[in-house]
C-alpha cells in the first residue's frame, strides 16, 4: 500500500535521497541530522486550539497560533496572501463538505491584522464547475463580499508550467494557476475529514485545488488517473504551501468527502508545515499517518512522526476524536491508530 | 393613463433595461476581442480556445459583430492542429475538450467546412479511457461504454460527452455508431434518482448527487434521441431546481437542458436578466458565462436548441 520512493520516476541527488530515506524510517532516530537537512527551524511545531463553534472569535484563535508557532508579523507585513479553502461540491442539507466560511473569514482577518497587503481566496472546485453556484451555497460567496475579500476561480486560471519538484508520477512538469506567482504566502484551509480514496483528506490534499479545471479536467480525473496519493506528493513538492489552519471544527467522517456523516471534533490545528499539520490531525483523527501513504510517503517535505512533532496548544489526547472509518472502503482499512 | 402611455411606461420600466443590459453584456465580449481574431476569457487575459468558441456562439445567436465573428473563426482554424483537435493550449495537446465547441462554432459557416471536418474526425476517432468494470469496483456505471474525456487518456465524462454529441448531430453524424454509444453512456451515468453529475453515479454503495449544469447539459445532448419518460425524473429535477438560482453556468444549461424538452420556463428571459443582473455584485462573467446566457436567452423549444438553429446557418466565413 505505502508509496516506495525508489518508485520515484528519475535519479536521486544525495539531498532527495535523505528526504526519501526518511520516508522509509531508515534514518528515523537521527532526527537533529534530517531536520538540518530540511531545512525546517519552525515547520516542525504544530497548534492545536479547541474551538467550540463557528460563532466565537476565530481570527482570535488563529492570531493565538500565529504567536505560538512564532508567525512574525514582519512576515507577513505588506504580503499577499492566498487563502486555498476546500469548497467541492454543495448541497442544502448534506453534512460539512466545504470549509466553513467563518473559519475563511476568521484566517483572512488574522492576516490582514498581522499586516497583509491583500488576502485573496482561490479555489478551484473539484466536482462542480459552477464555482458561482458552490460560493452561494456553501455562504462563502456572502462573506467573502461582505468583507471585501476578491474570490479567484483557479479552473479558469491562466496557467504557468513549471518542472515537477516531486517526481513522484511520471509529469515531468505541472501546469499551475498564474494567480499562485502573485501570492507571497499560499494557506491551505482543508476540511478535517475522511476519504473515500485517499483514506484522510486535510491540508496536502487540500491543494488538487489549485490545478486548474482547464488543464486538469473535472474532477481533477487527470491526476486520479496519475495516482491521488503520487499527485499529492508531487503538488505539495512543487506550489510549497507556507502554511496550514486545518477547519476541525465539524469534520466528516465515514464515506467522505462528500457522502460522509458530520463529526464534531472541536478543533483548529495550524502550522507552517503541512504534512505535520496533517499527521497531528490524523492523530486527532485516531488514524495512524504513517498508515495513510501519502503521508508515509511525505518524509521529503516533513515530518509525521509525533515525537518529531513539537505540540503547541492542546494536546493531541485531549480532543481526540474517533472518525469512523469504512471496512468496506480499502483506502480507509486499517488505518486506526493502534 | 392612455394606452400608449401605459405600453412605453412598460417599455421603460421591462425592455429597456432588459435591452441595455442585453447589449453590454455583448459589448463586454466585443472587448474581449483580440488582434489576432481570438477571445480571451476576461477582459485583459489571453487568447482562449473555449472562449473563442463561446463569443462566436453568442455573437452569431445574437445576430450581431459578423466581422469579429469571422476573425475568430480564423484564429480557431489557425489554432487548430493537424489531426483536427482545438486545445487549451498548443503546448498542452491533451487538453483537446473545446474540440467539440470549435465545430459547433464553425458549423454553419462554408469557409470552415474543412477544419470542421478535421474536427469531426477526430471526435469520431478518440475516445476516453474505458474497460470492463470489475465485479467488485467501488464504483457502479459501466465503464466500457465510450464517450469523451475532459483530458486525453482519461476516463469518459458527462460534459465533454454531452458537448461532442451535440457537435455530431448538429453536423449531421447523429447517427454514427459513436453519437448511439455516447447517448448509451450517458442514459447510463444517469443518476437513479434522476440528473446528472460530472460523470460517477454512485461510490461505494453510495448514490451521488445530482447538478444541474451536467443535467442541463446532458438534456440539451440527449434531447429527440431517448423516450421523454426515460428522462422525466431529471426533467423535474432540473426544473425544480432552476426555479430558485440564478447562476451563470447552472442556469444557461438548465434553461437550454428543458427548453430542448419543449419545457423552457415561461419566466426564462427574466432569470436571465436577473443572472445577468448579478454581476453587480460578483464583478463581470467570464466568456462562457455571458456567452451562454445570451444562448439560453436565445434558445428556442426542440432538440438541440439554439445549436440546431446553426445548422442552416450561412451568415458569412
Amino acid at each position: 500500500m505505502g508509496l516506495d520512493p525508489r518508485n520515484r520516476k528519475r535519479a536521486w541527488t544525495r539531498r532527495e535521497f535523505l528526504r526519501g530515506a526518511m520516508a522509509g524510517g531508515v534514518l528515523a532516530s537521527s532526527g537533529m541530522l534530517l531536520q538540518a537537512c530540511r531545512g525546517w527551524p519552525w515547520g516542525t511545531e504544530t497548534f492545536i486550539a479547541k474551538t467550540a463553534g463557528y460563532e466565537g472569535d476565530i481570527a482570535s484563535v488563529i492570531l493565538a497560533g500565529f504567536r505560538e508557532l512564532r508567525v512574525d508579523p514582519a512576515e507577513i507585513r505588506g504580503k499577499t496572501v492566498l487563502l486555498k479553502p476546500n469548497l467541492v461540491e454543495p448541497h442544502y442539507g448534506a453534512g460539512p463538505i466545504n470549509t466553513h466560511p467563518l473559519v475563511v473569514r476568521g484566517a483572512a482577518e488574522a492576516f490582514l491584522r498581522f499586516g497583509a497587503s491583500c488576502v485573496l481566496v482561490a479555489e478551484g472546485p473539484g466536482h462542480n464547475r459552477d464555482t458561482q453556484l458552490v460560493l452561494e451555497e456553501s455562504g462563502l460567496g456572502e462573506v467573502l463580499i461582505e468583507d471585501r475579500i476578491p474570490f479567484v476561480d483557479l479552473n479558469y486560471d491562466e496557467g504557468y508550467t513549471i518542472p515537477n519538484a516531486g517526481r513522484w508520477t511520471d509529469l515531468a512538469a505541472l501546469t499551475l494557476p498564474a494567480t499562485l506567482r502573485r501570492a507571497d504566502w499560499i494557506v491551505s484551509l482543508p476540511k478535517m475529514k475522511t476519504h473515500h480514496w485517499a483514506g484522510v483528506t486535510l491540508s496536502m490534499k487540500n491543494l488538487f485545488g489549485v490545478m486548474p479545471g482547464i488543464y486538469y479536467g473535472w474532477p481533477k480525473n487527470f491526476l486520479h488517473w496519475k495516482g491521488i496519493e503520487r499527485c499529492i506528493l508531487d503538488i505539495n513538492a512543487t506550489v510549497r504551501p507556507h502554511f496550514a489552519i486545518v477547519d476541525g471544527i465539524v469534520g466528516m467522517e465515514g464515506d467522505g468527502p462528500i457522502m460522509g456523516t458530520p463529526r464534531k471534533a472541536g478543533v483548529l490545528v495550524m502550522g507552517r508545515n503541512l504534512p505535520a499539520v496533517d499527521a497531528t490531525s490524523a492523530r486527532i483523527m485516531e488514524v495512524d499517518p504513517h498508515k495513510v501513504a501519502y503521508l508515509a510517503a511525505a518524509g521529503g517535505q516533513g515530518p509525521i512522526s509525533e515525537f518529531r512533532i513539537r505540540q503547541r496548544g492542546e494536546s493531541i489526547a485531549s480532543v481526540r476524536t474517533d472518525f469512523a472509518l469504512m471496512e468496506n472502503i480499502p483506502a480507509q482499512r486499517g488505518l486506526r491508530l493502534s | 393613463m392612455t394606452d400608449g402611455t401605459r405600453v412605453r411606461a412598460e417599455y421603460l420600466r421591462l425592455v429597456r433595461p432588459q435591452r441595455l443590459m442585453f447589449s453590454s453584456s455583448l459589448e463586454s465580449l466585443r472587448q474581449r476581442a483580440q488582434r489576432d481574431g481570438g477571445f480571451a476569457n476576461l477582459a485583459g487575459g489571453e487568447y482562449r480556445a473555449d472562449a473563442t468558441a463561446w463569443a462566436i456562439l453568442a455573437l452569431s445567436t445574437a445576430g450581431v459583430a459578423k466581422d469579429l465573428i469571422g476573425r475568430a473563426r480564423a484564429s480557431l482554424a489557425n489554432r487548430q492542429q493537424g489531426d483536427g483537435r482545438v486545445c487549451i493550449s498548443v503546448d498542452h495537446p491533451e487538453t483537446y475538450w473545446p474540440t467539440p465547441l470549435a465545430v459547433l462554432a464553425w458549423q454553419g459557416s462554408p469557409a470552415y467546412r474543412e477544419p470542421l471536418s478535421r474536427a469531426v474526425r477526430f471526435l469520431l476517432a478518440t475516445a476516453g479511457t474505458h474497460w470492463a468494470r470489475k465485479a467488485d469496483s467501488a464504483i457502479t456505471h459501466d465503464t466500457s461504454i465510450r464517450g469523451w474525456p475532459w483530458i486525453a487518456d482519461t476516463h469518459s465524462m458527462v460534459e465533454p460527452t454531452s458537448l461532442s454529441l451535440l457537435a455530431l448531430r448538429v453536423t449531421g453524424q447523429g447517427g454514427h455508431e459513436r453519437a448511439r454509444e455516447a447517448v448509451r453512456m450517458l442514459m447510463d451515468r444517469r443518476l437513479p434518482k434522476g440528473g446528472w453529475n460530472y460523470g460517477n453515479t454512485s461510490v461505494y454503495g453510495q448514490e451521488l448527487y445530482p447538478q444541474v449544469e451536467n443535467t442541463g447539459l446532458a438534456l440539451t445532448a440527449l434531447a429527440g434521441d431517448v423516450p421523454p419518460e426515460e428522462v422525466r425524473s431529471s426533467l423535474n429535477y432540473l426544473d425544480a431546481s432552476i426555479q430558485s438560482l440564478r447562476t451563470p453556468l447552472s442556469l444557461g444549461w438548465g434553461i437550454m437542458g428543458l427548453g430542448a424538452w419543449g419545457r423552457r420556463p415561461v419566466r426564462a428571459r427574466d432569470w436571465i436578466m436577473e443572472s445577468f443582473k448579478r454581476q453587480e455584485k460578483y464583478g463581470p462573467y467570464d466568456t462562457m458565462l455571458l456567452s451562454l446566457l445570451v444562448l439560453a436567452f436565445h434558445a428556442r423549444p426542440g432538440p438541440t436548441g439554439v445549436f440546431g438553429k446553426m445548422e442552416g446557418r450561412t451568415d458569412g466565413p
